[in-house]
């Protein structure tokens, strides 16, 4: 039997690969781990160190068509990357593949990330929403940092080819999010004429009473007008005064945050147009769309200046930068895994609260897999979930006795009883309730694990234990988005 | 003996009484005027006052619950222009707001408020409190019935009684003789594991925590397959009395389920040692430990699970503490 090793000094591989709505780019970092805690204390094992490996070039995201992502192509594209960074897909241990923006409507993307998860290595692949994009972008371009050091409202903009996600943060503790069709492919052009113009922009267009069609020149009035309004649109985004007009760039809800902004900081392709990080590198590619405009009108407009603005840390890397360094999070370390099970992919969450109270948890208790049966596998196919048991009181041994039956009880009311019992606890019992489950002689294997922050809806992927007995995580707020 | 000696001895001790009698009426009313300090109605020297509380290295303590602008006001009397456009009264928030956050990640007392130039009474109160469950906790008996609830008998260390045991350690580290034999009599011999607990420092950690810790290890031992010898209570013992029980039982690992020290933060902390085959001689590199076990630290049922796994280890490398380390490297 393994006994774990909590003094071990560790390291793990991860990969981040963010397929956006124009480009696509890859990082492989390498994490630490330590145990913190002290000598005398119960071990704690986080992530002490991170060291970026390898940054690859900023590709075309390719595209089949309109509407395909070109699956060959982006695989290629990793294949290559891999190589120069000298790694094997099966040293990579954790990490994303965050497909953002419109890419993520595009019709194929879930197939992708199937295809994509044996090619990039047995790693975790996550998709994000457009909230979870704009928090990721946040953490990538230094404004998650800033917002701790500073003590001011920080929102993040990363501005891509389809999307402007909005991430606000104080403290390091997020106040809200939003998103916009705001971004640089919103309208393309073709040897000085207008090829493509997105549905969004289209209607805006309608709404202001301009007319734009394709085959209209590069330098139409229609055009800055779009690039100014965009700007001016997220000032008022900022400043939370959404007008009517402007419910037709709105993607999803309205912001949602509630103290006012202090600093803002662009970050993505758009912002690396204002700030021109790579000019050494000499991919000074020709989008041939609104991005150069856009950024330009951001700069230029007077809302906005009324903000402090920050300089990111990273302009267009800040997504994948944030997916390959941000989105891996590590379990307690008195936990009880079935290793043959790991790693799980996918796995929804179902959350039930017991308010602290054990006796009154317990009667609804049955309930909870009634319910997560009835949102994530209503076809009885046997999609298995994980239970999040918040809340629970100060549990003696008898608790967690009277806590597992009650477990094990309703665990085989499951379409699928004999699948794996997959729990995250959010306080430190993972390891007493799968002993306790263990105990009981239960037929399926025991996947128990806590200290991780999840609630229903999101998707959680559990990677391989390491060497200390930990497990990495890596949560999914949202999958894919509807428009 | 001379006369004038006895009177002139008579007059200096009359007038060194008269001395101290009169020290004390003019320390009459200091102390009245501390008082008055709380009840807010300062009388007398207030110029004194003012120069007790304005050494620039002094302690200031400033609140964060109520009274919210008063005290800002006294530990910042000039809000800081450096921040640019923000007003003044966002930023008293948001330092409230810091204040709130550091106290959720410690259990010590800070940003508590002062009153003049001391704590306030509702943190005095508390800091009283807390002292006296400390020293209740040293004094303190674990109740008998936990023991036959879980089942196990109690010995005594050669120490007589509490003065001693704080006074003399070397006693608690001994068991007496009736313990030997009683040990000898009722303990199976050469046990995998021999689990022993001990009110040590705190009572209250044997009574608030035991019966988690002790079940849930026994669980975890069972899961594990690993045997367990016949556990029992020492009476005011300290962690090395474990040398002689390895003397005399001879199991390959010693767990001692002792009273940690009763500190301000948590006076029913209780403390798991280890040791691999603990016999007279051991050194103190050996013997390894899992502390803060409470309710406020790491719950006492996850402790014990934990433990399992860390005998488990032990086992594995026949090693404990320090050699364990150097062996699993």
């Amino acid at each position: 039997m393994g006994v774990s090793n909590f003094n071990k000094h560790e390291t793990i591989i991860s990969a981040g690969i963010d397929i956006g709505t124009s480009t696509t780019k890859l990082i492989i970092s390498r994490f630490s781990l330590r145990n913190v805690a002290g000598a005398t204390h119960v071990p704690r094992i986080e992530i002490t160190d991170k060291e970026i490996l390898y940054k690859s070039p900023v590709f075309r995201t390719p595209l089949q068509d309109a509407v395909t992502i070109d699956v060959a192509g982006v695989q290629q594209i990793i294949r290559s990357e891999y190589n120069k960074a000298g790694i094997q897909p099966s040293q990579i241990e954790t990490g994303a593949v965050i497909i953002t923006g419109e890419t993520a409507t595009k019709r194929n993307a879930s197939e992708m990330l199937h295809l994509l998860s044996d090619e990039a290595g047995d790693f975790l692949v996550a998709t994000a929403g457009p909230d979870l994009e704009g928090i990721i972008a946040a953490k990538g371009s230094g404004s998650y940092e800033w917002s701790g050091k500073s003590g001011q409202v920080v929102a993040n903009i990363d501005i891509g080819g389809g999307t402007a996600n909005i991430a606000v943060f104080k403290d390091k503790q997020l106040l809200g999010t939003c998103t916009m069709h705001i971004g640089g492919r919103l309208i393309e052009f073709e040897n000085g004429i207008v090829r493509t113009i997105s549905p969004p922009v289209a209607r805006l267009l309608q709404d202001q009473g301009y007319s734009l069609q394709v085959g209209d020149p590069q330098n139409a009035p229609a055009v800055s007008f779009v690039t100014t309004y965009m700007a001016e649109a997220v000032a008022r985004m900022l400043k939370k005064e959404v007008h009517a007009q402007d419910q037709v760039l709105l993607l999803g809800h309205e912001p949602n945050w509630l103290q006012s902004v202090d600093t803002i900081v662009f970050s993505g392709g758009i912002s690396e147009c204002m700030y021109h990080h790579a000019t050494d590198e000499v991919q000074e590619a020709q989008y041939n769309d609104i991005g150069i405009q856009l950024a330009e009108a951001l700069l230029q407009n007077k809302s906005l200046q009324h903000f402090t603005w920050q300089e990111p840390v990273e302009t267009v890397r800040a997504t994948v930068l944030g997916a390959g360094t941000q989105t891996t999070e590590i379990s307690g370390a008195t936990i009880q895994v079935a290793p043959h099970e790991l790693p799980l992919k996918n796995i929804p969450i179902y959350q039930y609260d017991f308010e602290e109270n054990l006796e009154t948890g317990l009667l609804h208790f049955e309930d909870a897999v009634q319910q997560a049966v009835t949102l994530y596998d209503s076809a009885k196919e046997g999609q298995n979930f994980a239970l999040y048991l918040s809340n629970l009181p100060y549990l003696g041994f008898r608790d967690v006795q009277k806590l597992a039956k009650a477990i094990v009880q309703i665990m085989n009311e499951r379409p699928c009883p004999e699948q794996p019992i997959i729990l995250v606890i959010q306080s430190d019992h993972a390891k007493v309730i799968g002993q306790t489950l263990a105990a009981l002689h239960v037929k399926q294997s025991i996947i128990c694990i806590d200290q991780i922050n999840v609630e229903t809806g999101d998707y959680i992927d559990i990677g391989n234990a390491l060497t200390s007995g930990v497990v990495p995580v890596v949560v999914k707020t949202l999958t894919f988005h509807t428009t | 003996m001379n006369e004038e000696l006895i009177q002139q001895i008579t007059k200096m001790v009359v007038e060194k009484l008269e001395a101290a009698s009169s020290s004390q009426t003019v320390q009459q009313p200091t102390n009245k005027q501390k008082v008055e300090l709380f009840s807010k109605q300062p009388i007398g020297h207030v110029e004194v006052e003012k120069v007790k509380s304005s050494p620039s290295g002094a302690v200031t303590f400033h609140s964060t619950t109520e009274e919210l602008k008063r005290n800002v006001s006294t530990v910042k009397p000039t809000p800081k222009t450096a921040y640019g456009k923000t007003k003044s009264k966002p930023k008293i928030d948001s330092e409230e707001d810091k204040l709130a956050e550091y106290r959720k990640k410690t259990p010590a007392r800070i940003g508590v408020g002062r009153a003049g130039s001391r704590p306030r009474t509702k943190t005095w109160l508390q800091f009283r409190l807390d002292h006296a469950a400390a020293v209740d906790a040293v004094y303190g008996e674990v109740p008998d019935n936990l023991l036959e609830q879980l089942g196990l008998f109690q010995v005594q260390s050669r120490v007589a009684d509490k003065e001693e045991y704080i006074r003399r350690p070397d006693l608690g580290r001994k068991l007496s003789d009736e313990s030997k034999s009683l040990i000898q009599e009722r303990c199976k011999k050469s046990p995998v594991v021999q689990i022993v607990a001990s009110n040590g420092l705190s009572a209250k950690a044997i009574e608030e925590n035991l019966e988690d810790v002790y079940l849930s290890l026994e669980q975890s031992l069972n899961n594990l397959n690993i045997e367990m010898g016949t556990t029992f209570y020492v009476d005011k013992g300290r962690v090395a009395v474990m040398d002689d029980i390895g003397e005399l039982l001879q199991p390959d690992v010693v767990v001692m389920l002792i009273g940690e020290r009763p500190g301000l933060v948590s006076a029913e902390s209780l403390s798991a040692y280890m040791c691999y085959k603990p016999r007279h001689g051991t050194i103190e590199a050996d013997r390894m430990v899992i502390s803060n076990i409470h309710k406020g630290g790491i719950p006492p049922v996850e402790a014990g699970a934990f433990l399992g796994t860390i005998i488990q280890k032990i086992l594995k490398y026949e090693a404990s503490g320090v050699s364990l380390v150097q062996k699993e490297n």
